[in-house]
């Protein structure tokens, strides 16, 4: 309600005249009068937040904490407890993709809250605006956070505001982790790390391999990406696995702006060049909107995406139920007993169900907790970025809320070389709305047969 | 030349382009009578995706009664910023220029305001059927059709309301002259006030149009504002008529542009096709040149 306040007071001054006349007042109270019923009609659906302050953990979640001492091991000394981490969050909290930041940041000052509860390190956050992949906002939001809140710890997002920063990265030693857009000129850069599987380039062979396997008469391929995100996928990686597994041809590859809600023309281009199969790298809304009027143009044919998020199935509405992708999905229903933890906190904090940015973001700052804990163990500087990198690549190997089974948790690893993670990954259909996995596949490399990505 | 894909870009290009004459018409109304670079257009076409979902998730209101209640929002929205912002530094003899930042302002904050109230998930309005129609090689979905045809019986009733009516040539007058308009007894406010509602009531629908078969975003009204501002020009300021055939045109252009070229070039045919336009007719398709 202070956000909103502070809004009306800033459109109050916007108008540009700072005397008090009778008519400014008028002008002054409609103007506040339209904030107030804007945020009354607001008040009652809406549980979310840009703000930076951290979820209230209740005494029911000191259950919650016991349960990660029992599984990531004791607070105290050797968790940390008393050591301060600066962290920094470069999200998308304004423009098309501010629900991106909203779960990053929510999945973050969770575990935060629950690492702190759990009496061990105290991850201070705060929040840079890159407004949905702007680069000077990336830059500039960094620099800030670096001289006035002295980050030590980064958590980025998007592609390209994260490849704008990697040279302030490396000159302040800042360890950070892309949950979010990670893409190849992020890979093997000195101190940033990834945490979700490339985007398109690993999950897209397993996903073509899938159709063949699927639509053993499909050889005509239409390839859909954009300028962003995915490109090397859909320019060279699904365009040989293609040919690798069917001997057939890409007939069409277009590429389209992110955010674009009309995609007629595209549409009209994709339906003339009469394919088998359809693979996107739509990302956002977007392949909601593409998938939507694809099915609308009467396209029958089998499409593979890349991503899947709630707000583009509500987009899609009940056509995205002949959607499928291939991708390191998260399962909020996974048994595994973090994941267990992590999804009753969240619903208990946010009202709603995680998904997968809201459990990359979460688990990140997990992984600092551990490499903290490791460096105390080896008593080194838990506040030195150098010695907490050099944990990691001592130790690649993490719990993660990915995999596992009701009694243990997953695991990921990081690659030392490159700083890519290997999660499992999985194709899946969309049933009513919801995900629904139905073959796990494999990273390959681009000399192996693409077959072999099916598990 | 596939002619399939010529007739099916056609058929999307006209769908496309009578939601750009109704921005168009939304625009050039409130430009040519005002003189505002009215940015903040794209508040009553988010204002009233949003008050039509929040009616329909609080109140339970069917789609219809939803957006009719969204189009009563929205339209008042554009009413308030006539009657709170513009109106009272029109009084105090701001400058346009000063106007249009204060436009340009509140058309900033308004998405940051949905935001901050609503969140930023996409919020949809209750689902309904919209069926396929398959016209030889043409497909044209039910939602396509009903959008065209409200869009331009919108615009032709606002041509026809100002042009045919006695307030519509008061609207005229104070395009053409407001001293002389004044002068007669023309009252400028009330000119400028509905000029505002039927420019925000297009507007309004508009974003109506676009949520009914989409969803709702904080963001959703500033592209679709900017398309309209370009339609008027390209069509020519001060003719409703030529704002209806430049945003007729934009969609047929970027639509046809798709028959040669890679969709993402499409903007850059648009905007060619404009340059060129205004190069040889600075006044636009439709406009009349300066004297």
């Amino acid at each position: 309600m202070n956000d909103r306040r502070e809004f009306a007071r800033e459109g109050l001054r916007s108008l540009g005249d700072a005397s008090l006349s009778r008519r400014n007042l008028l002008a002054a109270g409609g103007l506040a009068g339209l904030a107030g019923l804007l945020a009354a009609c607001g008040g009652s659906s809406s549980k979310s937040s840009t703000g930076s302050s951290a979820p209230t953990l209740s005494a029911a979640d000191a259950a919650a904490a016991q349960g990660l001492t029992t599984i990531f091991g004791p607070g105290g000394k050797p968790g940390g407890a008393g050591v301060v981490v600066p962290a920094g969050m470069l999200l998308a909290m304004t423009g098309q993709g501010s629900f991106f930041g909203k779960v990053m940041s929510s999945g973050a000052k969770l575990a935060a809250a629950q690492i702190k509860a759990a009496n061990g390190i105290d991850y201070r956050i705060t929040i840079a605006d890159h407004k949905s992949g702007s680069v000077p906002a990336a830059l500039s939001g960094t620099r800030q956070m670096l001289s006035q809140n002295n980050i030590k710890i980064l958590q980025t997002s998007y592609g390209a505001p994260s490849e704008a920063i990697v040279p302030l990265i490396a000159q302040n030693k800042l360890l950070s982790f892309n949950g979010g857009g990670s893409s190849p000129g992020q890979v093997g850069k000195p101190f940033l790390w990834q945490t979700r599987m490339i985007f398109g380039d690993d999950p897209c062979p397993g996903g073509l391999a899938w159709i063949a396997k699927t639509y053993p008469n499909a050889k005509r391929l239409a390839i859909i990406g954009t300028k962003e995100n995915g490109v090397q996928g859909a320019k060279v990686i699904a365009p040989a696995a293609w040919a690798k597994l069917t001997g057939g041809s890409v007939v069409a590859n277009e590429q389209h702006d992110v955010g674009a809600t009309d995609f007629s023309s595209l549409v009209a281009r994709i339906k003339a060049s009469n394919p088998d199969a359809i693979l996107t790298f739509s990302f956002g809304d977007d392949p909601g909107y593409l998938v939507k009027q694809l099915r609308e143009a009467n396209v029958k044919v089998p499409i593979m995406g890349i991503e899947f998020t709630a707000q583009a199935a509500k987009v899609a509405g009940s056509t995205y139920d002949s959607y499928n992708f291939a991708t390191d999905f998260y399962d909020p229903t996974n048994p595994n007993p973090w994941n267990k933890i992590f999804v009753d906190g969240y619903k208990k904090a946010y009202g709603e169900a995680p998904e997968y940015y809201g459990a990359n973001y979460y688990e990140e700052v997990f992984f600092v907790w551990e490499l903290v804990r490791r460096v105390i163990a080896d008593g080194g500087d838990p506040t030195s970025t150098t010695a907490l990198e050099a944990a990691l690549e001592k130790n690649p190997k993490f719990k993660s809320l990915y995999g596992g089974s009701a009694g243990t948790t997953g695991e990921v690893v990081f690659n030392p070389s490159d700083h890519t993670i290997s999660k499992p990954m999985g194709v899946f259909k969309v049933v009513n709305g919801q995900p629904v996995k139905i073959q796990a596949i494999q990273k390959v490399a681009a000399s192996q047969d693409p077959r072999q990505a099916l598990v | 030349m596939d002619f399939q894909l010529l007739a099916q870009l056609t058929v999307s290009g006209l769908v496309v382009g009578a939601t750009y004459a109704l921005l168009g018409v939304s625009f050039g109304v409130i430009y040519a009578t005002t003189k505002i670079f009215h940015l903040a257009n794209a508040v009553p076409y988010a204002a009233a995706a949003y008050a039509a979902v929040w009616s329909s998730q609080k109140w339970g209101l069917p789609l219809l009664p939803a957006c009719a209640f969204g189009l009563v929002a929205g339209t008042g929205f554009g009413l308030l910023i006539e009657v709170l912002a513009y109106r009272p530094m029109r009084r105090r003899n701001a400058t346009l220029l000063t106007i249009f930042l204060v436009s340009l302002g509140i058309s900033v904050a308004f998405p940051n305001l949905l935001q901050i109230v609503f969140g930023p998930d996409n919020k949809a309005l209750p689902a309904y059927k919209n069926p396929t129609h398959q016209i030889g090689s043409v497909t044209i979905s039910q939602h396509d059709v009903l959008a065209f045809i409200i869009a331009l019986v919108l615009v032709v009733a606002v041509i026809v309301f100002i042009d045919k009516t006695r307030f519509g040539r008061s609207i005229t007058a104070m395009r053409t002259n407001a001293t002389m308009a004044a002068a007669v007894g023309i009252d400028s406010r009330r000119v400028y006030l509905a000029v505002l509602g039927i420019g925000s009531a297009l507007a309004s629908v508009a974003g109506l149009l676009f949520t009914t078969n989409g969803v709702a975003t904080p963001t959703m009204g500033l592209a679709p504002t900017l398309t309209g501002f370009i339609a008027a020009f390209l069509g020519g300021i001060g003719s409703l008529r030529g704002a209806a055939l430049g945003g007729i045109l934009l969609g047929l252009v970027s639509g046809w542009s798709a028959l040669f070229l890679q969709v993402d070039y499409g903007p850059v045919v648009v905007f060619g096709v404009m340059f060129l336009v205004l190069l040889v007719r600075p006044q636009g398709l439709l406009g009349k040149a300066a004297v």
